[in-house]
């Protein structure tokens, strides 16, 4: 009971000329807003209120003495924080929370606000001290940031989904195209397949299988060329092994064995198709000329990584090259497109007889191979 | 040889159709039926009942060489080959079919898997190595395990 009179006496001092409890005088004088409830009567009403409470929220001492402190809430106040307060003055517990209230003129603030119960000595709780900062430019800012990095957020997904989307359509245009591509070599395949059927002449039957043979080199290269994941670099090892197997069961030579030493040569893939068409020329001119009348033999194929260029070499062990050059068109065109591609790549031919039979050196520039790591 | 193999032809690319026709006779084959969308293909599938169908994946009128596969699958007893300028769609078990083959392919190759397909469903296991550019099937290849271990 003396207690509560000791309050009562306080407020009454703030009254008067300010001298007696100088606990009181503190919370008088502070620039801290504080209030002081009393749970005891009916609504918990404001029992105390310091000057620094009034000049925050625009109120009148008697406009708040005996009120419940929910005239600070309004229209945007986060009614699960008003739950937690509740809660915790129902169970007598102190609770830290920021809040959005508002003062007599409807402005809103955000209130830093610290509430603890006062309990005499037997536990019994006789105040609820609540002390309240005003943080609006502390939240203000906190969520300026937050919407702002929000912001940044969804324009970073937004750009990362239209490069996803600019790319998987870039990706399906590619596949789309090179899915034509490989259709229409079919088409020009199947087109010379279908004429040489029809053609009785054995020159030009020759010619046009020829034709055929160039065609289905290039068509190699196309199925090979998006085989790996590398959409700039073309296998040339790999390639070699499957245009050569192709051209001996193409012309039914199962006699004659092919032998492989190949390391590893990427080139880039602009190169693979010329270097295609003279490995098939190669090969096809090894295949027909060097084992005549079912002569069985070996044909051996090396692609050698060096430093300033690699080398392709194609070597049999046949009849050997026939001097002078043959007159026939078909192998003159075949020599004459070997040149040409070779200017394009800046490749060097040489051929020499190898007794037996007939070794076939191209060099190729640095420029147009990349030494891999071996596999 | 034996008997010919009687196989349907599925496949839009008319020039393409054309040359695995006569790839197919010059091998001594039967040629039972032709057709270029993938209704058309099941409905051969029904009619003629082949030993073996090559399949493009992409047929005419937006269809799809899966639903030839599905069909040749629940009929039965009939190999499905694909032949597909996009090979790497097909999932590792070939959406059900015993084999593909990529295109652009070359007489050579498909020459080589006729004969070997025909081993393979005459007298199996086959003795001749799988051909260079065709792709068998785990299932299919597994069909033939007992016999080759």
């Amino acid at each position: 009971m003396e207690r509560e009179d000791a309050w009562r006496q306080t407020d009454r001092l703030q009254t008067e000329t300010g001298k007696g409890d100088p606990f009181a005088a503190a919370v008088r004088g502070t620039r801290m807003p504080m209030i002081i409830t009393d749970p005891r009567q009916p609504d918990n009403p404001i029992v105390y209120v310091n000057d620094a409470f009034l000049g925050l929220t625009g109120y009148g001492r008697d406009e708040v003495m005996g009120q419940n402190c929910r005239f600070l809430q309004g229209a945007d106040t986060d009614r699960a924080a008003v739950q937690q307060i509740r809660e915790a003055v129902e169970a007598n517990r102190d609770i830290s929370i920021d809040v959005l209230n508002y003062r007599k003129d409807g402005t809103p603030f955000w209130n830093a606000l610290y509430i603890s119960p006062v309990s005499n000595e037997a536990g019994e709780v006789l105040y609820f001290f609540a002390s309240q900062v005003d943080v609006t430019d502390r939240i203000d800012a906190h969520l300026k940031t937050w919407s702002e990095k929000e912001h940044f957020e969804r324009e970073v997904a937004k750009r990362t989904r239209e490069l996803s989307e600019a790319l998987a359509a870039k990706t399906m245009l590619l596949h789309e195209v090179d899915h034509r591509v490989k259709n229409n070599l079919q088409m020009v395949a199947s087109l010379l397949a279908l004429q040489t059927r029809t053609i009785t002449d054995p020159a030009a039957r020759e010619t046009m299988e020829g034709m055929l043979k160039r065609v289905e080199a290039l068509g190699t290269v196309h199925r090979r060329l998006y085989q790996s994941n590398d959409l700039e670099r073309f296998d040339v090892t790999e390639f070699v092994r499957d245009l050569a197997g192709d051209l001996v069961r193409g012309l039914g030579r199962g006699d004659i064995r092919l032998h492989f030493d190949v390391e590893a040569v990427e080139v880039p893939v602009a190169k693979a198709p010329p270097i295609a068409l003279i490995l098939n020329e190669l090969i096809t001119n090894a295949l027909r000329h060097a084992f005549p009348d079912g002569r069985p033999g070996r044909l051996s194929i090396a692609v050698t990584p060096g430093e300033a260029s690699f080398a392709i070499q194609v070597r049999d062990d046949g009849v050997g090259m026939t001097d002078p050059a043959p007159a026939s068109g078909r192998r003159s065109f075949g020599k004459r497109l070997m040149e040409t591609l070779a200017r394009q790549l800046n490749a060097s031919i040489t051929w020499r007889a190898a007794d037996p039979g007939t070794v076939v050196h191209i060099s190729l520039p640095h420029d147009a191979a990349v030494h891999s790591e071996p596999r | 040889m034996t008997e010919p193999l009687r196989v349907l032809l599925v496949e839009d690319e008319a020039l393409i159709l054309m040359q695995l026709e006569m790839l197919l006779e010059d091998a001594g084959h039967s040629v039972v039926g032709t057709a270029m969308t993938a209704s058309a293909g099941s409905a051969l599938l029904r009619e003629t009942r082949p030993e073996l169908v090559f399949v493009d994946l992409r047929l005419a009128e937006g269809s799809s060489g899966l639903d030839v596969a599905r069909t040749a699958s629940d009929l039965g007893g009939i190999a499905c080959v694909f032949i597909t300028a996009n090979p790497r769609q097909l999932g590792d078990d070939l959406a059900g079919a015993a084999a593909v083959i990529a295109k652009p392919f070359s007489g050579g190759v498909l020459e080589d898997t006729l004969a070997f397909l025909e081993q393979a469903l005459r007298r199996p296991p086959p003795s001749l190595a799988v051909p260079h550019g065709m792709v068998l099937a785990p299932a299919f290849l597994a069909n033939w395990a007992p016999a080759e271990g």
